[in-house]
């Protein structure tokens, strides 16, 4: 790329002044920058190290792994088992059964189309909270209220949206041709799916899947209206430790939250495209 | 498609469409049914009451979100201008972060940050810039929860911006760096003019997602003040265990959320 840059006037190029002004200036606003983004992370840190703080002194008056120790209790571990068992279902459960769906969508003139399109728009679209209050009043008759299946129902409705509009964008994004060569040498729609669109769809099939299992574990609206008390999951556990005040508890159950979607970002940050990520976090 | 096939293609496709609408159509039109209905059968006493306690909150909600927005937006547009014209990898990356950041965690990290005895009051206070007796109050009012959703959509915000800033060709740019356009002004005027309509899907998409929040504002709200819709409509579920003004509470959301649609609609077409 060649841009051209407008040059400074003579004066300013020659005075040093000018150019450490400028540094520092640059320097400055990095440091507000990384403040900004990292400055509410850093708090949660400082807490998850800290056995006493009183106010108003600016750092922790006592420092120690004593709240790490934690982890292995009974109540944050449960609710990590729990939570990475309802997550692996989900995803499992929300491949198996949005791929066909997500692949008629790309590639097929389905009846109704337009209908089903907006089915899966409405959630991104709608409000959570009040659909899902009553989704869990539905639940609770069907008798999967505070339980881990019920849960697992409830997680299923936003990774399906989630799932079907990627998959449908993954299976779309595969050219045709190949499909279409396959038919035209007799080989049946089901079989043109199976032995060519879903092999090329792989890459795209393992990271909406990462997506989802993520989304899941995040998952927090659902999961207290459905399964608070009997059922707990980090961010449930994480909310009623933050409202007990136990606040080093919390800030440790949000540092293990974080882990898994950090990780991915660093690893699987070129294959994030926009579309994938509009509605995540867990809400 | 024979006719064998297409059957087994039609029972493969219907189990997602079948737990959507079972678990999100289906329950959103009860919402609204029971919205009209109280234990004596058909009326607006919901809305009455909704008319007679919430209607500030509902402002509130509105006021908030739009503030949370404008926040969001203008580091959206900073960033990705800035992103646009340096290819800064690092800043690019630092600004996704949040993205991965649960809704529940930001709500608590704000919380711990801002609290009266929170850690920005306790440096603001070593820094002698305010008196240690009477810190200031970020959360349990608006501020607080302004901040924290601004932060967490900050990085949808530049994602989606940067993504439409990176579609106006260089030769636009190139040719106000001709004319002796400074960065900013080829920000101001080049790359947001021509990004307009993406912008505008961005506004919506994070306003409505804004007046539907419900884990930061239970975490960072509180407070006797004017609360968010969505910790009213929760309120109103689990402590008073009153569906029918918590449904005529949700009513209110889908119709903002409706109009802001409306608006996006509008301003696509405009275009």
């Amino acid at each position: 790329m060649t841009t051209m840059r407008s040059p400074l006037p003579a004066q300013e190029r020659s005075n040093p002044l000018v150019g450490i002004g400028r540094m520092s200036l640059k320097a400055a606003v990095a440091a507000f920058l990384l403040f900004v983004v990292l400055g509410p992370l850093a708090g949660l840190v400082i807490w998850s190290f800290t056995i006493t703080w009183f106010w108003p002194s600016v750092l922790p008056t006592e420092w120690g792994l004593k709240y790490w120790g934690f982890v292995g209790n009974s109540g944050m571990m449960k609710a990590l088992t729990t939570g990475v068992l309802i997550a692996v279902t989900v995803t499992l459960l929300c491949l198996l059964i949005a791929t066909p769906l997500s692949y008629l969508l790309a590639r097929v003139k389905i009846p109704f189309k337009p209908l089903i399109l907006l089915l899966f728009l409405l959630p991104q679209a709608f409000p959570q909270l009040p659909v899902f209050a009553n989704t869990a009043a539905i639940l609770y008759r069907f008798n999967m209220g505070g339980k881990v299946s019920g849960v697992i129902m409830i997680h299923l409705v936003g990774a399906l949206v989630f799932a079907v509009w990627t998959l449908t964008a993954v299976f779309k994004s595969i050219p045709v041709s190949l499909e279409e060569a396959a038919i035209n040498l007799g080989a049946s729609r089901t079989r043109a799916f199976l032995t060519v669109a879903l092999p090329l769809a792989l890459p795209g099939l393992i990271a909406s899947s990462v997506l989802v299992f993520l989304w899941s574990l995040d998952e927090f609206t659902g999961t207290l209206l459905v399964g608070a008390p009997f059922v707990q999951t980090l961010p449930t556990f994480m909310y009623a430790a933050a409202q007990g005040y136990e606040l080093q508890v919390a800030s440790i159950t949000a540092i293990l939250l974080m882990v898994p979607g950090i990780v991915m970002l660093a690893l699987m940050e070129r294959y994030l495209k926009s579309e994938y990520l509009s509605k995540f976090g867990g809400a | 498609m024979r006719k064998g096939e297409t059957l087994g293609w039609t029972a493969a496709a219907l189990p997602p469409i079948l737990v959507v609408a079972g678990l999100f159509f289906l329950p959103s039109v009860l919402s609204v049914i029971s919205s009209f209905q109280t234990k004596q059968g058909w009326s607006l006493a919901n809305y009455q009451r909704v008319g007679d306690l919430y209607l500030k909150d509902i402002r509130f909600t509105v006021l908030v979100s739009l503030i949370s927005l404008f926040l969001t937006l203008l580091i959206g547009v900073l960033v990705s201008g800035y992103c646009r014209l340096h290819q800064n990898r690092l800043v690019e990356w630092l600004f996704k972060i949040p993205l991965f950041v649960p809704f529940v965690v930001t709500g608590h990290a704000i919380r711990i940050l801002l609290a009266p005895h929170g850690l920005a009051n306790s440096l603001l206070a070593s820094a002698g810039l305010i008196n240690i007796e009477h810190p200031i109050p970020f959360t349990g009012n608006w501020v607080g929860i302004a901040i924290a959703l601004a932060w967490k959509n900050m990085a949808l915000a530049v994602l989606l911006i940067l993504g439409a800033f990176r579609g106006v060709d260089e030769s636009y740019l190139e040719a106000a760096r001709n004319f002796g356009a400074a960065k900013w002004r080829q920000v101001l005027d080049v790359l947001l003019p021509m990004s307009k309509s993406s912008l505008a899907v961005v506004a919506v998409l994070i306003f409505t997602s804004m007046l539907g929040s419900f884990n930061i504002p239970v975490m960072v709200g509180g407070g006797d003040g004017a609360k968010m819709l969505m910790v009213d409509v929760y309120y109103n579920i689990v402590y008073q265990n009153n569906y029918g003004v918590a449904n005529a509470l949700g009513v209110a959301a889908y119709l903002l959320s409706a109009g802001a649609a409306v608006y996006y609609l509008r301003a696509v077409k405009t275009n």
